[in-house]
């Protein structure tokens, strides 16, 4: 890695793509597609109906999606993962710890997150950390820039792996 | 190992040098680099894709608002879902 990234942030990358890929193909296999999708492959669960620890999650997640995107309520793909107290809770705290200030900014790390949904054509999540850029200031100009790099690096990606051109970039010593 | 022969950037010559020698420069500021890197070799054969993605990484990775460390992170966590060893 280069421009001044150790280690710890390194793992940090690693950690926000398969969390993003993780989450993206959970929101895909469930059939979400969007933040109002109204048919899913399982009903989201309403949070009164919920057992905790669940259900206290749900209100937890509820109060986080106020201020951080700015919607009311937990979004839909907490709702159904809510079925099974252990998934949610799992789920949850690991974004939380993934997703929060570390060797990144948590900002930078919802920006590399979108890249990594639009990269992957995931809906749900693109219009998941869509939404929490914009309530945090991001314009659409900013999103096209993360597009951008997704574009060329799709570029890039595809012919060094169909031409298969061996890496000479080394880390440093 | 690489399905084609990559461009020598030594005989390289016209617009296919000039890029080579800009590619060079920039790659030399942001991560030392001390040649022309083998991914842009390899558009080497062919100008028109040499110099059409040359001005795309110009407008979208030199150009924009983003720290180039952001720009890098996004880029870097794309290639790993892209499963790109490169």
């Amino acid at each position: 890695m280069r421009l001044g990234v150790d280690a710890v942030g390194v793992t940090e990358l690693m950690g926000v793509t398969e969390h993003t890929r993780a989450l993206a193909t959970a929101a895909a296999g469930l059939l979400l597609d969007s933040l109002d999708s109204e048919r899913a492959l399982v009903r989201p669960l309403d949070p009164g109906a919920a057992e905790d620890p669940a259900r206290e999650l749900l209100a937890e997640i509820a109060d986080w999606a106020e201020g951080a995107m700015g919607r009311r309520g937990a979004p839909l793909l907490w709702r159904i993962l809510a079925h099974n107290p252990h998934y949610i809770e799992a789920t949850w705290r690991k974004d939380r710890a993934l997703m929060s200030d570390g060797a990144l900014s948590a900002h930078d790390k919802q920006r590399t997150a979108l890249g990594v949904a639009m990269a992957i054509r995931g809906r749900y999540l693109i219009e998941y950390h869509a939404a929490i850029l914009k309530h945090a200031g991001d314009t659409d100009r900013d999103l096209l820039e993360i597009l951008g790099v997704v574009d060329h690096y799709t570029t890039l990606n595809t012919l060094s792996e169909g031409m298969q051109i061996e890496s000479d970039i080394r880390p440093p010593a | 190992m690489t399905t084609i022969r990559m461009v020598d950037p030594a005989a390289a010559a016209g617009p296919t040098k000039e890029i080579f020698d800009a590619v060079l420069r920039r790659e030399a500021g942001v991560f030392g680099a001390t040649s022309v890197s083998n991914i842009w070799r390899c558009m080497g054969h062919w100008p028109a894709l040499l110099e059409a993605n040359w001005n795309r990484s110009r407008a979208l990775m030199q150009r924009g608002r983003f720290s180039p460390l952001q720009r890098e992170l996004i880029a870097t966590a794309v290639s790993i879902g892209n499963a790109c060893t490169y």
